[in-house]
């Protein structure tokens, strides 16, 4: 009977191995030596003064939005492209050399979606439709790297964006050191000073010896999964092979130059609002801070499932593509998903995420802001 | 069985061939990319075959592999002779592996021979937008080949330990075969997140990692190490199972 047992005893022994190998891998490594202590204020000007200009790394982005997921790599239509962003895990490799030098793949499963910036040459490819879009930076483009929906954002964009909110609404601290990407990084904290916002805390992890943002956490209230979390899982601080950068769209695809906008005038708004600007029909904003209520008026935004976005504020939203190529089709994607993810509340319909609300008024009205729906209601009303 | 195999990509090609040009987008990924280049047919064929056709035929062969000896009733004479139950068992899997590893390439070698004999060949290019030539697609295709063959490791283990539980050797493939549709069903649950990475059948469509431009190693990695715990877990069993079986009687 014991050599039955003595036979068996593999079966039992492997999987406990391997239990263990992963409980083990999954502990966080014992940290080395911790970071030096440093203020707020000393966290923030690593971040300003950060160096690291050439780096390849593999970002993970989750959403825990509470938006119904939509199918990856869908349509090419950018509206939804920009929509599938948040709704869903996503991979993507960055790679960067310099200022001038930029590659982001985001892959998706059988197929992927490339921004390539080289010089004054920038690039999109989309392998799932086999497409291609061109534009020509003008010579005096200052650098900015214009992304496209589409195109995840590095936490270096994000944690700039976020930085430059900072004000008095905002509680600064520096929580327990983190691991990121296998580097230990201080742990930034911004906690909104004011009850009134859906937003509970935003953790941006900072690199210890290079002050290169490594992460952006963003948590709602009542939610212990971060609503939004873009993070990189592994990093490599060396120049990635310059041959990344060269890109001459594959033989058979179809290829759209992007007329390159008046960037000092329109670049920065989408082109409904960018519309919406010139008709003097620009969102009011009510409340400050983390708190402020934006409202669109009738009419201002032509497809309302497109402010439902994470951010607050249109002016942070990516530009998206002129001329779009299929507004038809677009309108019916951004009107089902409105469809599926609008409930009626009194007076019109609201849009609930866990970050940010969104009412649409039966008058056309669209309110939005990270605040509770009373808010929104008490913004709606005339004063 | 290999020859079954081999019909797929044949069929993709002659179907494509006759038919009118395929719009993109539509239908399986990379259907459209074959008339511009014969190469594709093989991935094609090989994306098509992933979620049935390979694993059906992978869990015939290791189904079979005890228990088509035990229902012949040839298996006691085979361990008559002083090889050894563990050595009769590795043998089998090694059988099993091998079929995992020829069945992939098949699919792959053949599509790219008729894809070449009824479409041109030229630069092949990859998902990131970059176009490679001729030959190096072809390493790729290899590579997929092998990507496949590691994918299928872990179903060979299952289909050997459900063979080594019966002599009805339908019974060992039949519910090979269903485990992996099985686990690719909870694959396919949103509400099972949790589980999806622990899933022999989760990385098997990621072998377009390799289709990029620099390839992504990450998936090659952690679904060899996925299938090698299902190897020695189910190994273990298949194991502790042949060995402490009565076979004799």
């Amino acid at each position: 009977m014991t050599r039955t047992w003595l036979r068996w005893m593999p079966a039992a022994v492997v999987p406990a191995v391997i239990a263990a190998g992963v409980l083990s891998g999954s502990l966080p490594a014992s940290a080395g030596d911790p970071l030096p202590e440093k203020t707020p204020r000393q966290v923030l000007l690593m971040v300003a003064q950060h160096g690291e200009k050439s780096l390849s790394g593999t970002l993970e982005q989750t959403s825990q939005m509470g938006l119904p997921e939509l199918p990856k790599a869908g349509a090419g239509s950018p509206e939804t492209a920009w929509l599938e962003l948040l709704t869903g895990p996503h991979t993507a490799r960055v790679y960067l050399d310099g200022p001038e030098k930029a590659r982001v793949q985001i892959m998706d499963r059988m197929a992927e979606r490339n921004a390539v910036r080289n010089g004054d040459e920038l690039w999109f490819y989309n392998s799932k439709d086999n497409t291609a879009a061109h534009a020509q930076l003008p010579a005096d483009a200052d650098g900015r790297h214009e992304a496209r929906p589409g195109t995840a954002t590095t936490p270096e964009e994000l944690a700039d964006k976020l930085l430059a909110k900072l004000d008095a609404s905002t509680e600064v601290t520096v929580g327990t050191d983190v691991q990121v990407a296998g580097r230990s990084a201080y742990n930034l904290l911004l906690t909104p000073t004011s009850d009134a916002t859906l937003v509970d805390s935003v953790a941006i992890a900072v690199d210890g010896e290079t002050g290169l943002p490594l992460g952006v956490e963003v948590k709602a209230r009542g939610q212990a999964e971060p609503a939004f979390s873009v993070a990189y899982t592994s990093l490599t601080l060396e120049a990635p092979d310059a041959a990344i950068f060269n890109f001459t769209p594959p033989p058979g695809a179809t290829v759209e130059e992007i007329p390159v906008p008046d960037h000092k005038a329109a670049a920065a708004l989408p082109p409904s609002d960018a519309a919406a600007a010139k008709a003097g029909k620009r969102p009011t904003v009510t409340g400050t801070g983390w708190a402020s209520v934006l409202e669109f008026p009738a009419g201002a935004v032509a497809l309302p499932g497109k402010a439902q976005g994470g951010a607050p504020d249109p002016a942070t939203a990516n530009p998206l593509r002129p001329g779009t190529s299929d507004p038809e089709g677009t309108r019916t994607v951004a009107a089902a998903l409105l469809e599926q993810a609008a409930v009626a509340v009194p007076g019109g319909r609201l849009v609930s995420t866990s970050l940010v609300n969104v009412l649409i008024l039966n008058d056309g009205r669209v309110l939005a802001g990270s605040v509770p729906l009373e808010r929104l209601q008490a913004a709606a009303t005339p004063r | 069985m290999l020859c079954a195999l081999a019909a797929i990509p044949i069929l993709i090609a002659v179907a494509v061939r006759l038919s009118s040009s395929v719009p993109p987008g539509r239908g399986p990924a990379f259907l459209d990319r074959i008339t511009q280049n014969g190469l594709f047919v093989g991935v094609t064929a090989m994306l098509v075959s992933v979620p049935l056709f390979l694993p059906l035929t992978v869990g015939v062969v290791a189904g079979d592999t005890v228990a088509g000896e035990a229902g012949l009733g040839t298996l006691r004479y085979l361990l008559v002779a002083p090889a050894g139950r563990v050595r009769l068992l590795l043998v089998k899997y090694a059988g099993a592996v091998a079929f995992a590893v020829a069945a992939p390439l098949v699919v792959a070698l053949v599509g790219a021979g008729i894809g070449a004999a009824l479409f041109p060949v030229g630069p092949v290019t990859l998902l990131s937008g970059d176009s490679i030539g001729a030959a190096e697609a072809l390493q790729r295709l290899l590579l997929i080949a092998a990507y496949l063959a590691v994918s299928l490791m872990g179903l060979s283990a299952i289909g050997l330990f459900m063979s080594t539980l019966t002599d009805v050797p339908v019974g060992a493939m039949a519910s090979t075969v269903v485990l992996s549709v099985v686990s690719q069903v909870l694959d396919a649950l949103p509400q099972l997140e949790w589980l999806h990475p622990w899933l022999f059948s989760h990385y098997w469509l990621d072998f377009a990692d390799l289709l990029r431009q620099p390839i992504a190693w990450e998936s090659f990695l952690t679904n060899a190490l996925l299938q090698g715990g299902y190897v020695a877990v189910f190994g273990a069993l298949a194991y502790g199972r042949f060995v402490t079986k009565d076979v004799l009687s």
